[in-house]
């Protein structure tokens, strides 16, 4: 049997190593064997990927920056799902009597999720600091620090975040849109009490990165089998529902944009995690 | 005397499923545990919990009989936490152990016997468990009855 491919994974709930399973036995199934291996948080898997001791990493949008930042900019992201393309995250406000503009924030507080959110804290802070406001200087932050390592993967964060805006504790508060379409379709928000604000530039979320040394030849075999999975198939719509995707697409790396800038203006990685 | 001894002889199956065999009966058994709610066996980890229910359940009515206090049934809801789950999984990062740490039971009882004998039998039963008297050693067992008529 060929050496399986190891491919690297953080795991927050127990519930998502079943995604998995399935994925390890399509590819078993398909002729090219993977291995998952799941990390408590995203700094210990960049590493891992590093290192050289997984070989393929799911990465979250600010694992792909610190990947490119680590490697110098030499890994190649080689997949994401349709859902990772092209995201947005929105500031929500009061719709009566809350901030009409982004500037009116000056003063105000904007709440946000755990500080390594790309979706709900990086971004839409960086889209703050474009509008020409200075955290903590001219708006205070009040973050929400769940399961920091995990690069708001869970949604908990945001969720505190809009939470803290309906007791009226901030202006303001982040979110994905996907939580925003969500929650306010579920009763969780009333859009008719709360609105979008503003929305970031669009930004790209997960994806599939390896290292500069990862052989071509496997990674088209690899990516052969991952692509050849069809939402029309019952078998693999189960596992694609879970996933939250209904087609897998090559990677690109044109959606980082915003985040690479909130990272550098924030200066996540110098200040330390 | 001899120490009596309880035993069970237990054998793999090439389908992940164990067979048990205890005295002239069988049965079988999944994983240890699983996290796939569509998983097609009973793990070891809710073998555990269903038999420390049954242990109660059971026990409050064999004793309920004997001392001719009526129940007409008995329900246990039981809950078990692992101190880390994702200890299980191998996560690279996590600390912990697989262990349980902590297991609820619910019991309600259906009886028109007075409050007063039903928790006397309760009480009995308590004392008498095998599974709750080994389990509270190890871990955080929180059991409580509640009657219902």
């Amino acid at each position: 049997m060929a050496k399986p491919i190891i491919i690297g994974a953080v795991l927050y709930d127990p519930k998502v190593s079943v995604i998995w399973d399935i994925i390890r036995e399509f590819f078993d199934q398909n002729g090219c064997p993977c291995d998952v291996v799941f990390f408590t948080n995203y700094e210990l898997q960049v590493k891992a990927l590093m290192d050289g001791q997984v070989d393929i990493a799911w990465n979250s949008p600010l694992a792909w920056v610190d990947a490119q930042r680590q490697s110098k900019g030499t890994c190649r992201a080689i997949a994401m799902r349709d859902t990772d393309q092209d995201r947005v995250s929105h500031i929500i406000t009061r719709r009566q009597g809350g901030p009409k503009t982004l500037l009116d924030l000056k003063g105000k507080a904007l709440a946000v999720g755990a500080k390594d959110s790309p979706q709900a804290t990086l971004i839409p802070v960086g889209l703050l600091q474009r509008a020409g406001l200075t955290p903590e200087k001219d708006f205070k932050v009040r973050r929400f620090d769940l399961l920091v390592g995990k690069h708001g993967d869970h949604i908990g964060g945001e969720l505190e975040a809009f939470k803290c805006l309906e007791k009226g504790e901030a202006a303001a508060c982040a979110m994905l849109d996907m939580n925003w379409e969500r929650w306010s379709g579920d009763g969780t928000i009333d859009p008719g009490q709360f609105g979008i604000l503003a929305t970031t530039d669009r930004f790209d979320h997960c994806v599939f990165t390896v290292r500069k040394d990862f052989p071509k030849a496997l990674e088209k075999k690899w990516l052969k089998v991952l692509f050849s999975m069809s939402y029309d198939n019952p078998k693999h719509r189960e596992m694609m529902d879970m996933e939250g995707l209904k087609q897998w697409r090559p990677g690109r790396t044109t959606g980082f944009g915003p985040l690479s800038e909130a990272v550098e203006k924030q200066k996540f990685f110098k200040k330390g995690r | 005397m001899d120490e009596l001894r309880f035993s069970a002889r237990v054998t793999s199956r090439p389908d992940g499923q164990a067979d048990v065999r205890v005295r002239k009966r069988s049965f079988e058994v999944g994983a240890p545990l699983t996290f796939d709610n569509a998983y097609d066996g009973i793990t070891a980890v809710e073998q555990l919990l269903g038999s420390l229910g049954a242990d109660l359940v059971n026990g409050l009515l064999n004793r309920a009989k004997k001392r001719r206090v009526e129940i007409d049934s008995a329900e246990a809801t039981v809950e078990g936490e692992l101190d880390n789950a994702l200890m299980y999984l191998d996560v690279v990062g996590e600390k912990g152990t697989t262990a349980i740490k902590r297991i609820s039971v619910r019991l309600y009882v259906s009886t028109f016997a007075t409050a007063e004998a039903v928790k006397a039998v309760w009480a009995e039963t308590l004392q008498r468990s095998p599974l709750a008297n080994t389990l509270k050693r190890a871990v955080k067992l929180d059991i409580s009855m509640k009657i219902a008529i």
